[in-house]
């Protein structure tokens, strides 16, 4: 094979490599593009290509009371995972980062569960053992704010106590010993040098709380109750019997929810840095 | 408070005395709301189930016995592994590329951008991902207005609702996951290996081959696992783009559980998916780890 062949060869490789990269790029990337194009249609059925573009269907969505119910169940819900995420997470992270003890691995393994049981596992298991205590305490579960809050906080738990830990081990103790030598008490050093310290980790680790509970469908679609569904289990249930412009402005509504959460959490900590 | 900051580098003892209080909410939370649930399933997954009765306590395999013998549950299974399996080994394939570009991107800006788009989609939650895939593949969806653009067909081709439909919604779903894990080894590979071995003359298919492949293949075994676990456990993908007449197991525990009302049958189809999943999992990473070498 003569020099000249074997560089057009090579040329080509690189081009195919190339080629296959950027494909596989659009390809992940074209379900949200086709569903954020599909809203804008002003066709009555949806199809391709567009007639002209109109704004009507976030409104007709916004009309429908499962819609505007389960975008701010979802957010609601969101919200409080992270709050109780945070609440549980990060002094369990600082335990983790700080402190040596017999079984630290497996309290590790055993705070990362809930992210590593497949969700519709973990969801039957909580359905059967709400049904089991409802019948016993008559405490309704399944269907009610309690239920879905609880599957929805060990949703964000993991995620919390995973970035916190990792922001954690990079901080110096010495800082805080400073702080403490020079004498400020142990709780003005947390809130005034260990807290700053850790932000960036509570900031990801609260952004992938309120992330992974808003978009959760596995665990929530066992918890779901009448007049209590989430978005995303709202979007599946709907699909299953149409397709429209009018779910295509209800997903781009959810697209514009987490869009907005990476923007607030921008200023805090760089997304592409913490893979 | 004093437990947030320790004043000493103490003994184990003082610090499992400091850790305990910061701990003891967070493990509750997980046992008795993830562990004690799915150890009462498993108990449930032996009980009888007698149509009318609901559940009858007992002690026994029967719904094990069930999944083995019934012929339509043992095919169901055997499509969730294949499907796991063909979308996991083509994530494989068509997420290398694009890893290695996001690797050896020249500036960091570059790098981040692409690294977000990547993820991005990820976050974004699979309702909205499946919605998408629905508008592109169905009857009068975009891929059906190319194809009668350029002529290929004049009636659409039916593609939603078939196994190629679900297995194109699931590699979107696993590609993130594996591109990243792909990433973060690659990232790690020294660039002086890839100029050692160009110097020497190896050509760049010889280089990818060679040099890259066989250093990435940590990363390979890590993102296989975790794409071939999610998609055994695909619920969405299945149910919306496969239609009601494509069965996987995911969506089969739901119906059992929750429908059905069989917890019995569906307690155990749980444990068969997760066992099953496991065993393939361990056995494949073995098997892989003995022919390529060790991670």
């Amino acid at each position: 094979m003569n020099e000249s062949s074997r560089l057009w060869k090579d040329m080509l490789g690189r081009t195919l490599y190339r080629a296959v990269a950027m494909a596989t790029l659009a390809f992940v990337l074209a379900p949200l593009v086709v569903v954020v194009w599909a809203s804008f249609f002003s066709n009555k059925i949806l199809s391709f290509p567009p007639q002209g573009y109109t704004t009507d269907w976030f409104i007709r969505a916004w009309q429908q009371d499962v819609f505007r119910q389960g975008f701010l169940l979802s957010l609601q819900l969101g919200v409080m995972a992270t709050l109780w995420s945070l609440l549980l997470g990060v002094p369990a992270a600082l335990a983790l980062a700080r402190y040596n003890f017999p079984g630290r691995e497996a309290i590790n393994a055993i705070l990362m569960a809930p992210m590593m049981v497949p969700g519709i596992v973990a969801g039957a298991a909580v359905y059967i053992f709400f049904i089991e205590v409802e019948i016993r305490t008559e405490i309704p579960l399944v269907g009610s704010l309690p239920g879905l809050s609880i599957a929805h906080v060990l949703i964000g738990l993991p995620w919390t106590v995973r970035l916190v830990t990792a922001s954690m081990v990079g901080v110096d103790r010495q800082i805080e010993e400073a702080a403490l030598s020079l004498g400020a008490n142990p709780l003005v050093t947390f809130f005034k040098v260990t807290l700053p310290l850790v932000r960036p980790g509570i900031v990801a680790g609260a952004m992938f709380s309120f992330i992974v509970s808003f978009i959760d469908l596995e665990k929530s679609l066992f918890l779901v109750g009448p007049g209590r569904v989430t978005l995303p289990i709202a979007i599946v249930n709907y699909l299953e019997w149409n397709l429209d412009s009018t779910i295509a402005a209800v997903a781009t509504m959810q697209i514009l929810v987490i869009a907005a959460a990476l923007l607030v959490s921008d200023r805090y900590f760089k997304l592409s840095r913490s893979f | 408070m004093t437990s947030f900051v320790a004043l000493s580098h103490g003994g184990r003892s003082s610090d499992t005395a400091r850790a305990a209080p910061l701990l003891t909410a967070a493990v509750l939370l997980v046992i008795v709301f993830l562990f004690l649930p799915l150890a009462i399933m498993f108990r449930f997954s032996l009980n009888k189930f007698v149509p009318g009765q609901f559940m009858v306590e007992a002690l026994v395999l029967e719904n094990y016995q069930k999944f083995i013998s019934d012929e339509f549950y043992r095919g169901v299974l055997y499509t969730t592994i294949r499907v796991a399996l063909v979308s996991t080994i083509l994530s494989l394939i068509f997420g290398f590329p694009l890893a290695y570009m996001i690797a050896r991107a020249r500036s960091a800006r570059t790098k981040n951008i692409l690294i977000l788009l990547v993820v991005i989609p990820l976050l974004m939650g699979n309702a909205v991902r499946t919605a998408g895939w629905m508008v592109l593949l169905g009857d009068r969806g975009v891929v059906n207005m190319l194809l009668q653009m350029v002529s290929l067909t004049t009636e659409p081709i039916k593609i939603l609702y078939t196994e190629t439909a679900v297995l194109i919604g699931i590699v979107a779903v696993l590609l993130p996951y594996m591109i990243i894990t792909l990433y973060s080894i690659i990232e790690g590979i020294d660039r002086v290996y890839e100029e050692a071995a160009s110097s020497l003359g190896a050509r760049p298919s010889e280089v990818m081959r060679l040099v890259i492949v066989p250093m990435a293949m940590p990363g390979v075994y890590v993102g296989s696992a975790i794409c071939f676990i999610l998609a055994m456990n695909a619920y969405a993908t299945p149910v919306l783009i496969g239609g009601p007449e494509f069965h996987m197991m995911g969506p089969k525990v739901y119906e059992q559980i929750t429908k059905v009302s069989n917890w019995p049958f569906g307690s155990a189809l749980a444990f068969v998916l997760t066992a099953v999943t496991a065993v393939l999992t361990i056995l494949s990473s073995i098997t892989v780890q003995r022919r390529y070498g060790r991670m």
